[in-house]
């Protein structure tokens, strides 16, 4: 039994750029739908280091990507705000870097349109004292930091609003041709094991690093994606409130972001064939170590919480001609099939990054109107999104809000002070939800203990919803154990090691999970 | 005879008492508060093999040589195990496993509980009500009478249903740590509430399970809550801090306390003195300065890696935090697994020794009057096989004998 839909266009990868194609494409008054094969924003944009860039770090090696990430900053702040922590940023010349560099960065910053000010050495190590005292020089810069599950979401909602349907866990399987014109997309509802086709006259494939397997389905020659697999360390606290760029051509490990209560280092850049190679190699956290270590001095004494990598959706495709620069910016690439493939109605976008998530859309939403002659401008500069709070986000408002109802409310997750009641309404609202999942809209299980603790009371409390029943229940506990286990495992040292041990305890010692009957569904992914 | 004793969870409260009872000076170095506040409140020996252990005694024999049991011996951990037993009044033997519903609601085997958890032994009833309260949030009932109820035991199908109580343990108070919670049950007319909201519940099944919180300091509540109840019921015990594992604690510390004890609380050993193969005495760090206390004989027994007695740094380098003993794997690559599901190599990780437990190095033992006892062994998947207790105990048992009898 196959559902059917129709749609204007068919939006293919549920990131930030697939996420803000359909909100484009919604807003402008087509017919959309996205489909993407886990939760929203679960490959690159979930898995990078959650900087909103400034700009500062392309002005030497990419001006035009430093003037759209200055600009795109701007405009995010005003209109997603809630997922955007103010923290500034600078760039510094550590001890050994060419401290000449700073005045091509400052020249290169005043010609890119990207806000730059150098500042004394001494005032940049009283704002931040952890770094390294033998810094010579210092930049500010407009960074922040931004959660890329916030931003995601709250741009899906804004689609949603305008009509657009946003599909989560359905895997594409092919994309159908009527000649040489695309005529559907059939995917896979892996939740529900039904097949969906979804008629439409368009298709834009934002799959990102997976956009070579997705062209592939409408029988096109694979578009060559070149997946740069790169690694981030999850410092626990905030080792820096500030952004803290390494002032050189932008090189590894040169970057540590504080994002909410934590600080992520990144990151590292290794070609892999497959996306979904998101191993964390020992070697790879001993050189972000090493890099830590020169930018805050006694790094590696601090404890890790979590490492992760993510793929860079690179297109290095000869099909990307001079024909599309146009709609094209350095870094980002517009693959027409119709020029290439002999296929019309399907384009496919690479590259970019997540501060130009909004701008990456309106060029290929531009695209797509222009081929089916349409003239209807973009507005998604112009409308926030609906966020709960119109304000951009703070680290301390958790801790407000905990502290106000600290006596009426059970904290579930302590680490996190995600409220039990928060949880409640979340398992609620979306009862086929991972904790994964709803680790990504809460923030469950992402502190110090990795889910030791809160794992066995989100389960309880689904399953207390009624809406879980206990082998489900039970598959949600041991799935979440599972999945935090992955990205603690590369990072085992000092007191995560501790850490690891108690939850090992706890999990199996105490809970003997391992001997719960056992589900009759699958492992984790 | 002066010894020190350093940790104070179950190997080093053994330990500790062991050697009191000889009529040895003891003082015992601990950090924090010992491990029995991660304990369940019983006492395994062994209870997966990785198949379901019933009678754990015979199979001891049979594990690999490096497991610290082999070294151990089935008769010394018979023998140090019933007398903990005995000395705590703990329902069980090492023979037998009791198997107990977990906070998850599988069925744990362990040898030794409280009674007030033993109760709750799935071999003794068929149909279970979980009444959880909204105020208790690791108690989670409506999942662990849903996993009773599709569990096989032994061939008979288990029955439970769950309810749900409203109990402010003190007024006013939504998250409550189950130390207040506990504190607050020792209070007899809270109790009898307590009891009546439980009661009012329960439906009709044989036994009520009740999350491990039924009071802390007094020793007579479980009695007194079952009485008010009217019916069969038990404690689980919950994740850490666990309630049955602090009362255990605060019964041990009490007896060594009783037995002329020193205790040096919250101070870290940081160092050692030593002299031909001997340890002299332990540094110890304490309020301003550090203190040196000379001693004739050491029980180390800080734990594993959960307690940082092994610990690991950030190049991967696995050390024994004190004395640098030497371990039987030291550096993390290769120990870990991606995957959650198997037994992770690392836990196992630790120190070799001797009969005496004295730590071994190529030579011998690495010091002749320093033994081991505890998570601190070599050889054992604790956590998975459930063994902790009964290595802590029986190891702890076999350092004190060796101390008082003159190391062989």
């Amino acid at each position: 039994m196959v559902q059917r839909l129709s749609a204007d266009v068919v939006v293919i990868g549920g990131g930030s750029t697939g996420v803000g194609v359909v909100r484009d494409a919604a807003m402008r008054g087509y017919r959309a739908v996205l489909v993407e094969r886990d939760d929203l924003a679960c490959g690159t944009t979930g898995r990078f280091h959650g900087l909103l860039h400034s700009g500062g770090r392309y002005v030497v090696s990419d001006p035009q990507s430093a003037t759209e990430c200055a600009e795109e900053n701007a405009i995010l702040r005003r209109i997603q705000p809630g997922a955007i922590e103010d923290t500034g940023g600078f760039f510094v010349t550590l001890p050994g870097d060419d401290p000449a560099f700073a005045d091509e960065f400052l020249a290169g910053a005043a010609r890119t349109g990207v806000p730059a000010q150098e500042i004394g050495v001494a005032e940049a190590l009283r704002r931040e004292p952890r770094v390294n005292p033998g810094i010579q020089r210092a930049v500010e810069v407009h960074d922040g930091s931004v959660d890329g599950w916030a931003l995601v979401w709250g741009a899906a909602r804004s689609a949603q609003e305008y009509g657009a349907q946003i599909l989560t866990y359905h895997r594409v399987t092919e994309i159908v041709r009527d000649g040489d014109h695309v005529a559907a997309v059939r995917c896979r509802d892996v939740r529900h094991g039904e097949d969906v086709e979804i008629a439409c006259n368009f298709v834009l494939n934002c799959a990102g690093p997976w956009a070579g397997q997705v062209s592939a389905m409408a029988g096109c020659e694979p578009v060559a994606v070149v997946a740069g697999r790169g690694i981030m360390i999850a410092m626990n606290h905030r080792i820096v409130n500030t952004v803290v760029n390494r002032l050189v051509y932008p090189t590894d490990g040169d970057i540590l972001v504080p994002a909410h209560t934590v600080s992520i280092i990144g990151t590292t850049d290794v070609k892999v064939n497959d996306p979904d190679d998101t191993r964390v190699p020992a070697e790879e956290v001993q050189q972000m170590l090493d890099a830590g270590e020169h930018m805050i001095p006694g790094f590696r004494t601090h404890r890790m919480l979590r490492a992760w990598a993510g793929s860079r959706p690179l297109i290095k495709d000869p099909r990307v001609s001079a024909d599309d620069t146009r709609h094209m910016s350095r870094g980002m690439s517009i693959v027409d099939h119709s020029q290439h493939d002999g296929l019309r109605g399907l384009l496919t976008i690479g590259g970019g990054k997540l501060t130009t998530y909004r701008l990456m859309a309106e060029h290929i939403v531009d695209a797509m109107c222009e081929q089916l002659g349409d003239e209807r401008p973009c507005r998604t500069a112009d409308e926030a999104v609906p966020e709960p709070h119109a304000r951009l986000h703070k680290v301390t408002d958790r801790l407000k809000a905990r502290e106000e109802s600290r006596t009426d409310t059970r904290a579930l997750c302590e680490c996190e002070l995600v409220s039990e009641d928060d949880f409640r309404r979340e398992i609620e609202a979306h009862p086929e939800a991972s904790l994964d999942d709803v680790r990504r809209q809460l923030r469950i299980g992402m502190g110090p203990c990795q889910g030791g603790f809160c794992s066995l009371r989100a389960a309880g409390v689904a399953c207390a919803s009624g809406k879980v029943d206990a082998e489900k229940g039970t598959k949600l506990l041991t799935d979440f154990i599972a999945s935090r286990w992955k990205g603690v495992q590369p990072i085992l040292a000092g007191d995560q090691v501790r850490q690891a041990a108690l939850d090992e305890w706890i999990s199996q010692g105490t809970l003997d999970v391992e001997h719960v009957p056992a589900s009759t569904q699958g492992g984790v992914r | 005879m002066r010894t020190v004793v350093i940790g104070a969870g179950l190997a080093g409260l053994t330990a500790s008492i062991r050697l009191l009872e000889a009529g040895v000076d003891v003082t015992l170095v601990s950090k924090g508060p010992g491990g029995l506040a991660l304990s369940q409140g019983s006492i395994d020996v062994l209870g997966y093999r990785p198949s379901r252990v019933t009678r754990p005694l015979e199979v001891l024999g049979a594990l690999p040589g490096d497991h610290p049991y082999a070294v151990l011996g089935t008769a010394t951990v018979r023998e140090s195990v019933s007398w903990l037993g005995q000395r705590l009044g703990l329902v069980g033997s090492p023979a037998t496993n009791l198997q107990l519903p977990t906070a998850a609601g599988a069925i744990r085997p362990t040898a030794l509980a409280w009674a007030s958890l033993a109760a709750g032994d799935v071999r003794d009833h068929t149909t279970f009500a979980v009444i959880g309260v909204q105020q208790v949030k690791d108690f989670p009932a409506a999942l662990i009478a849903g996993n009773l109820d599709r569990t096989v035991f032994d061939g008979r199908e288990l029955r439970a249903g769950f309810g749900l109580v409203d109990f402010e343990a003190r007024d006013g108070e939504q998250d409550p740590s189950p130390v207040h919670f506990a504190r607050a049950l020792d209070d007899a007319a809270t109790r009898r509430r307590f009891a009546s909201a439980v009661a009012a519940a329960a439906g009709t099944a044989d036994v009520v399970l009740v999350p491990g919180i039924v009071g802390l300091d007094d020793p007579g509540a479980w009695d007194d809550f079952v009485a008010a109840l009217g019916r069969p019921a038990a404690e689980v015990a919950m994740q850490p801090p666990s309630i049955p594992g602090l009362r255990m604690f605060q019964r041990l510390l009490d007896d060594a306390r009783a037995l002329g004890l020193r205790h040096v609380q919250g101070s870290l050993a940081t160092g050692f003195t030593h002299e031909d193969g001997r340890i002299t005495g332990i540094e110890v760090a304490s309020a301003g300065h550090s203190k040196h206390i000379r001693c004739d004989a050491v029980v180390h027994a800080p734990g594993g890696f959960e307690s940082g007695g092994l610990g690991v740094d950030s190049h991967g380098v696995i050390t024994e935090r004190l004395f640098g003993l030497p371990l039987t794997v030291d550096s993390l690559a290769g120990l870990t697994e991606p995957e959650v599901g198997a037994p992770q190599p690392l836990f196992e990780v630790g120190v070799l020794v001797d009969a005496d437990m004295r730590p071994l190095g190529l030579d011998g033992p690495v010091h002749t009057n320093l033994h081991v006892a505890g998570g601190i062994l070599a050889g054992a998947q604790r956590a998975r096989e459930k063994s902790g207790d009964g290595i802590a105990v029986a190891s702890a048992w076999r350092a004190a004998e060796s101390i008082l009898g003159g190391a062989r």
